[in-house]
């Protein structure tokens, strides 16, 4: 009986993955086809790698790219989670009627679409002087309540007596947030960090507006550039895109082991 | 143990203060901006002010009426679906003597770091009427001709709803693996003493102790949906007719597509926030924030 | 005191993280500001690297034998990030950031001009515009002031598989000057007798019946942006035409771009009824060669009909307030305004066909490609673009094309064709009110 359940999630986990996957299979078969080829669905390697690779970069700033996206998505996730972090510490441990409405109203911006605020939004960056630059595309997103609103969540887990033993011991309220509340929430820094990374890293209508000259471009509005033109070569196109998700799966790998090794391991 | 609290939710201020003024700073300020545009009416930067005029106009435009039937159909079929099943997968992958997990893991949150124009080509290689969807489906003699998925109505809305579902569970998964590990493991052990089934720990231990969670994900996603892009965009471009065209694909193409309407584009823009509004506010309330 | 401390501490950190990153960007912004005043530098936004950034390094190249000190950037995005960014840029007023020139796609002029009044510079006494198609500069035209110079065009053509047709027993002079019924009937041979479908069909796209309306002289909408749906006999023959190729069974369904060009590269279809841009993705499936031809596209069976079309096209404006404007406007008027050479380079490196009637007659556009048979398609093409009614855009095409679209599915399924005009038009008059 237990081995034929176990069998079960095997057989549906299998087939979960299969479906999640296959899109990136086909990417990676792609990358080594020709356009035309990719159009007929082709499903087998081709010889094109080299070749598309080389195109690619012909075409492109890539490196220049690469690192704007890099810059950004790095300092952009640290920022966020730094400032959604206090944030929801501060509104989850030391709730009060006043908090909640302030909060309740934070919420309301998440659920604006961003296409009408965006030129408000750019006004305001042209007044401070601060268009096309890596700074004008992390600050508007810096701190969400969307963010916020998770580490709260989280936070309604959290032992509160390890913070009552801080007090004891005589920690400051900051103390207590970064050397208590910090290193038990492991698991959650992760997956926000992952989930942060993500955003910034593919984030394309704010950029696509605050950046000006092609140095500043990130490889979202590249790759975007690519697929528009009168005849797009899919080859150069799926290499752009591995290129573009590389980095974000990475972040995925290095940071998963946090949130399996199990929170309560960590405190110790 | 009173006046400790009231000195402890004082304190609690400067945890808040700062995140909250760049929110006010970045987020409120246009919003307000974009609260008078909804009242102005115009083309371009050519504008007068218009009273409540658009926002009668939303109450008779058919475009706006079918974008927000559409969106409510995603809403109400998807998020529970996906929601589901990303609990039932983070509960599997999170069992501790399951193997494989990481490759699982990693395999089922890839697509949603997916760049969008591959995964658009994709799908729509995937359903075209002469796909391998079709082609397979006609070898198991499931169907006898191939079915135009992205021209018929009813299908190239299934599309849309697979092709999200598909995009975000990983996503959520991830909230549901790192809120996990939360629950202390000893609990699942002295239920199975206890001789409580997989299924009961499920429903008795995991799905109580994720509510703030789950509560959390099923806003998310509720916000997510009714600001549906991308997908729509990218796969249907909210055809056939328009029965896939979400609210924010009109807010979209009044604003860059046809010609410029900011001050409408503004009042749809509200009507979305209203909506998300009042449906967070009732999941909150049924969520039981109680405690 | 101390958490304060610490908290300032982890603010000023974020800060100057923040302020590192930016200041050192707008440092270099700033020296780049003080390179274009000293430098003559014109920055433009164009959409396809491949092609019209293509032709802005090619005018570019022929300037600067002129003007060695000119210096352009090339901004490149996607047709629809550009005009979100321009629209975006316009409703705000942000000067700083603008390009001096822009490319527009034609049935933007109009909508552009009247939403962001002023903000486009007159060319009418820059350039000849006698030399130019007609019917590309009447797309430019609006109250007496001309805003851009002619670009590309789409002059249309039935690109066909001449071994699909000469198997169905068709030869070159069985498709000229045709009608869509006619088309209709050789469509039913060719999928009889080869198997292969005649055609492509996406209810999704506009393409078709917007090549259709052109042919006869007519558009979605009138040139004083009205709906034109109703009491318009080009529009109804075009619905009736869409739905006799529907149901005929000759067209192959496809949902995009790439199962549409999939469907000629594959070797699917007999027929593609295209712009003349077309010819870059036909010349892609290099096992082809020599299989294809080009004739006029089928007229519509109305008063006006003609065998020739257009499908997209654009032009390059400058920007009133931009700093280079008179430079700007002399760098287009002296290429692409005026110069036969461009042309021919833009031909013969890029396969792009302009709207510059000098041209037509050089070397370059006489070319017979093996690929095609040894057709002269290029001069075929240009004889083809002197016949394409001139239409009035207007301003609101996309509203119109997206009425008709959300109606389209109701005509395909058989419904009163009369009746469902008058709810386009009833749909379009709520959309732009």
């Amino acid at each position: 009986m237990r081995k034929l359940s176990s069998l079960g999630i095997h057989l549906f986990l299998i087939i979960a993955s299969v479906v999640s996957l296959f899109p990136f299979v086909w990417m990676l078969i792609g990358m080594t086809n020709t356009s035309s080829d990719i159009v007929k669905g082709k499903f087998s390697f081709g010889s094109m790698l080299q070749s598309n690779v080389t195109k690619l970069l012909d075409m492109t700033n890539l490196g220049a790219a690469f690192w704007n996206s890099t810059l950004i998505a790095i300092i952009g996730t640290i920022g966020t989670l730094v400032l959604s972090s206090m944030a929801g510490y501060g509104f989850e441990i030391y709730r009060s009627k006043g908090k909640d409405r302030l909060f309740g109203l934070l919420m309301l911006s998440m659920m604006m679409p961003f296409a009408a605020v965006m030129i408000p939004l750019f006004r305001m960056f042209s007044n401070m002087g601060m268009l096309n630059t890596p700074t004008a595309v992390i600050l508007p997103s810096i701190t969400t309540a969307f963010m916020i609103f998770f580490f709260m969540q989280n936070t309604k887990s959290f032992p509160r007596e390890l913070l009552q033993a801080g007090r004891v011991d005589g920690l400051g309220e900051w103390r207590l947030f970064a050397q208590v509340y910090v290193p038990t929430m492991k698991p959650t820094y992760a997956a926000a960090a992952i989930i942060t990374f993500m955003n910034y890293w593919n984030s394309f209508l704010w950029p696509l507006i605050a950046l000006q000259t092609q140095d500043k471009k990130t490889l979202p509005l590249i790759v975007s550039s690519l697929a528009s033109s009168y005849n797009p070569d899919y080859g150069i196109i799926m290499v752009a895109i591995v290129i573009t998700t590389l980095p974000t799966v990475l972040i995925f790998f290095l940071l998963q082991k946090q949130f399996v090794q199990g929170m309560l391991g960590s405190v110790k | 143990m009173g006046s400790k609290w009231n000195k402890s939710s004082l304190m609690g201020w400067q945890f808040v203060l700062l995140p909250s003024a760049l929110i006010l700073l970045f987020s409120f300020y246009p919003m307000l901006q974009s609260l008078l545009l909804s009242f102005q009416s115009g083309k371009g930067t050519v504008y007068q002010y218009a009273g409540l005029a658009n926002y009668s106009r939303l109450f008779s435009d058919p475009m706006f009426k079918q974008a927000v039937l559409n969106t409510l159909l995603y809403l109400v079929v998807q998020v529970p679906v996906m929601l589901m099943l990303g609990l039932v997968i983070a509960y599997f992958l999170n069992m501790p003597k399951l193997r494989f997990k990481g490759f699982y893991r990693t395999a089922i949150f890839l697509p949603c770091v997916t760049s969008l124009v591959s995964y658009a080509v994709l799908f729509k290689s995937i359903f075209a009427v002469d796909g391998i969807l079709n082609r397979m489906l006609m070898s198991i003699r499931v169907i006898q001709e191939p079915i135009a998925w992205l021209m018929d109505p009813v299908w190239a809305k299934v599309v849309i709803i697979a092709a999200i579902t598909w995009r975000w569970t990983g996503y959520n998964m991830i909230f549901y693996l790192s809120a996990m590990q939360n629950i202390d493991p000893s609990v699942y052990e002295a239920a199975s003493i206890d001789g409580a089934s997989k299924t009961r720990q499920f429903f008795s231990i995991t799905v109580p102790m994720l509510k703030p969670i789950i509560l959390f994900t099923a806003i998310i996603s509720t916000n997510g949906t009714l600001q549906l892009f991308d997908e729509v965009v990218n796969i249907t471009n909210g055809g056939p007719g328009n029965s896939t065209m979400t609210i924010s694909q009109y807010i979209y193409n009044l604003s860059f597509v046809y010609t410029p309407n900011f001050g409408y584009a503004a009042t749809v823009s509200y009507a979305i926030v209203v909506m998300v509004a009042v449906l967070a506010f009732l999941q909150l309330k049924v969520g039981g924030e109680k405690q | 005191m101390k958490k304060w401390l610490s908290m300032l501490l982890l603010v000023s950190m974020t800060a100057s993280l923040l302020a590192a990153c930016g200041s050192s960007n707008t440092a270099e912004k700033g020296s780049n500001k003080e390179e274009s005043a000293g430098t003559k530098k014109v920055v433009a936004w164009a959409w396809d690297p491949s092609f019209n950034g293509a032709a802005l390094k090619i005018a570019e190249d022929l300037y600067k034998k002129e003007h060695p000190d000119f210096q352009l950037e090339i901004i490149d995005m996607a047709k629809t990030d550009l005009e979100q960014k321009l629209n975006t840029n316009l409703a705000a007023g942000v000067k700083d950031g603008l390009p001096d020139i822009i490319l527009v796609n034609d049935p933007n002029i109009q909508k552009y001009v009247t939403a962001y009044p002023g903000t486009f510079a007159d060319f009418k006494e820059k350039v000849d515009f006698t030399q130019f198609s007609p019917y590309k500069v009447d797309a430019l035209r609006i109250d007496d002031k001309i805003y851009g110079v002619p670009f590309d065009i789409g002059v249309t053509g039935m690109f066909y598989r001449v071994d699909y047709l000469e198997e169905a027993g068709y030869k070159a002079e069985d498709l000229e000057n045709i009608t869509w019924d006619e088309y209709i009937e050789i469509g039913k041979v060719v999928k009889e007798k080869t198997g292969k479908y005649m055609a492509t069909i996406n209810p999704n796209d506009e393409a078709l019946t917007s090549i259709l309306l052109q042919s006869a002289g007519s558009w979605y909408i009138t040139p004083d942006n009205k709906g034109n749906f109703v009491d318009n006999p080009a529009m109804t023959e075009t619905l009736r035409v869409y739905k006799a190729i529907a149901d005929s069974g000759i067209a192959k369904p496809v949902t995009g771009w790439s199962e549409f060009v999939g469907s000629f590269n594959t070797g699917d279809v007999a027929t593609v009824v295209s712009g003349v841009w077309q010819i870059a993705s036909i010349m892609d499936a290099q096992d082809q060669s020599g299989k294809w031809r080009v004739a006029p596209i089928p007229r519509l069976n109305v008063e006006g009909g003609v065998n020739a079309s257009n499908e997209g096209g654009s032009s390059w404006f400058v920007l009133e307030g931009s700093a280079n404007k008179d430079l700007a406007i002399d760098f287009l008027a002296s290429t692409m305004g005026s110069s036969t050479e461009f042309y021919e380079r833009f031909l013969t490196e890029n396969g792009g066909v302009g709207s510059f009637i000098p041209a037509f007659s050089s070397e370059v556009y006489n070319q017979k490609p093996e690929f095609f048979g040894g057709q002269a398609i290029y001069s075929d093409f240009t004889r083809w673009s002197t016949e394409v009614p001139g239409i009035s855009l207007g301003m609101y095409t996309q509203e119109a094309k997206d009425a008709l679209k959300n109606e389209l599915p109701n005509i395909l399924n058989g419904a009163d064709l009369t009746q469902s005009l008058a709810n386009i038009q009833k749909h379009f008059e709520q959309q732009v009110q």
